[in-house]
């Protein structure tokens, strides 16, 4: 039947419709509704269990990876000396025009004319669910296996930058001299692999700030920082779940 | 037309008021601090051991109401850039009562070991004093 046709068709009216078809069109509609309402309510259920109230810290035995490898920030320590970028840089053959790790600084008022100034070290969180992993097309930047430190195969990266734009601590740049995207890998290959127990960073660094650590050693001064029940432990960007592995303190 | 031009007028003139007020307070402010009394206006900035730490006079003689020789000679010599010369010009030497730690006891002022960036303004608070560029970063690129 064209449109023409149903143009000369007589209106039948809703008042001559038996009373079988609108219960099936109520019912119809009632299920549409059903389905949405019912999908709303569901996902304002928390995914999550009630662990989040717990803090950021993963409850013990809950690493993933052995050595499970961690960094703790004591932040009101940091002075900005940035020796810890300049020995980062010199191990790690980093460019001027980047980093693998670097500190932000904030300064604000703090009552009656007082100023705090906050330094925070910032490298990357080695995610347990990492954003840049996900979104990589090459495979390229990978969690590893064993250690669970966020690596990069310069290889096959083909430089598209999609991780740089996933993570959420901007921990990557891209460095030209590899045509690859470069990031901090925890010093595994210039350092940890040949059997130095802390990064360049944390070995630099003249106050305490960075402890480089292994979660599953219980008896560890990272392990031990961290599970400190007087202390509050933060991580940066909590909301983003990516789970980090970089744990920041006051000490 | 004319009343825009008024209200212009008015605002433009506002502003010359409030900038007035403003510079000349300011003025009045660099007219208080005399350097023969306070010491000198520029803060002493220290390199070593660790860049960098910024003292400023204001905060301790016309602030905190310290007189020159509460501290010169017998803590610091007057000239800028000797202690940081010497060997034991440490947060170590402080926490025992030397340098800064004369006074930054916890009793008399906040105690060297807590507060850290109040006096550490590091790399960043050094460039930002002395109007270095910050080295080898590209401003906006990331």
């Amino acid at each position: 039947m064209k449109i023409d046709d149903f143009e000369k068709l007589e209106n039948e009216g809703a008042e001559s419709l038996p009373s079988e078809e609108r219960r099936r069109f109520l019912r119809f509609g009632l299920a549409v509704t059903g389905v949405f309402v019912g999908g709303s309510v569901l996902s304002l259920t928390s995914a999550r269990n009630a662990e989040s109230a717990m803090g950021p810290v993963p409850a013990s035995g809950a690493f993933p990876y052995s050595p499970h490898y961690t960094m703790v920030i004591r932040q009101n320590r940091c002075i900005d000396c940035e020796r810890c970028m300049d020995a980062c840089v010199k191990t790690n053959n980093v460019p001027s025009y980047g980093y693998r790790t670097t500190i932000l600084q904030q300064e604000r008022e703090i009552g009656n004319g007082v100023k705090e100034r906050v330094f925070m070290p910032v490298l990357c969180n080695h995610c347990n669910r990492p954003p840049c992993v996900r979104v990589c097309p090459t495979t390229a930047t990978y969690k590893d296996k064993k250690t669970g430190i966020v690596m990069m195969d310069y290889k096959r990266c083909i430089g598209c930058k999609t991780c740089m734009a996933a993570c959420p601590y901007n921990a990557r740049y891209f460095k030209e001299e590899n045509r690859a995207v470069d990031k901090c890998n925890f010093c595994f290959d210039t350092r940890i692999s040949k059997g130095e127990s802390k990064t360049a960073c944390s070995a630099a660094c003249p106050a305490g700030v960075r402890i480089f650590g292994d979660l599953t050693d219980y008896g560890s001064e990272a392990y031990k920082l961290i599970h400190k029940p007087e202390k509050v432990v933060w991580v940066l960007r909590p909301e983003t779940g990516a789970m980090p592995n970089v744990f920041y303190m006051n000490d | 037309m004319k009343r825009n031009n008024k209200s212009v007028m008015t605002i433009v003139g506002l502003a010359a008021v409030i900038g007035l007020l403003v510079s000349s307070s300011l003025s009045f402010g660099e007219e208080a601090y005399d350097e023969d009394t306070y010491g000198p206006k520029a803060p002493i900035l220290w390199t070593k051991p660790v860049k960098g730490v910024a003292f400023y006079h204001k905060t301790h003689t016309m602030d905190a109401g310290l007189s020159c020789d509460n501290c010169h000679d017998k803590i610091f010599e007057m000239a800028a850039g000797t202690a940081e010369q010497k060997a034991d010009f440490t947060m170590a030497s402080l926490y025992k009562g030397k340098y800064c730690g004369t006074c930054h006891d916890g009793q008399m002022a906040f105690a060297s070991n807590t507060r850290c960036a109040t006096c550490h303004v590091g790399v960043k608070g050094y460039n930002k004093l002395t109007g270095a560029a910050p080295q080898g970063k590209a401003e906006g690129k990331h």
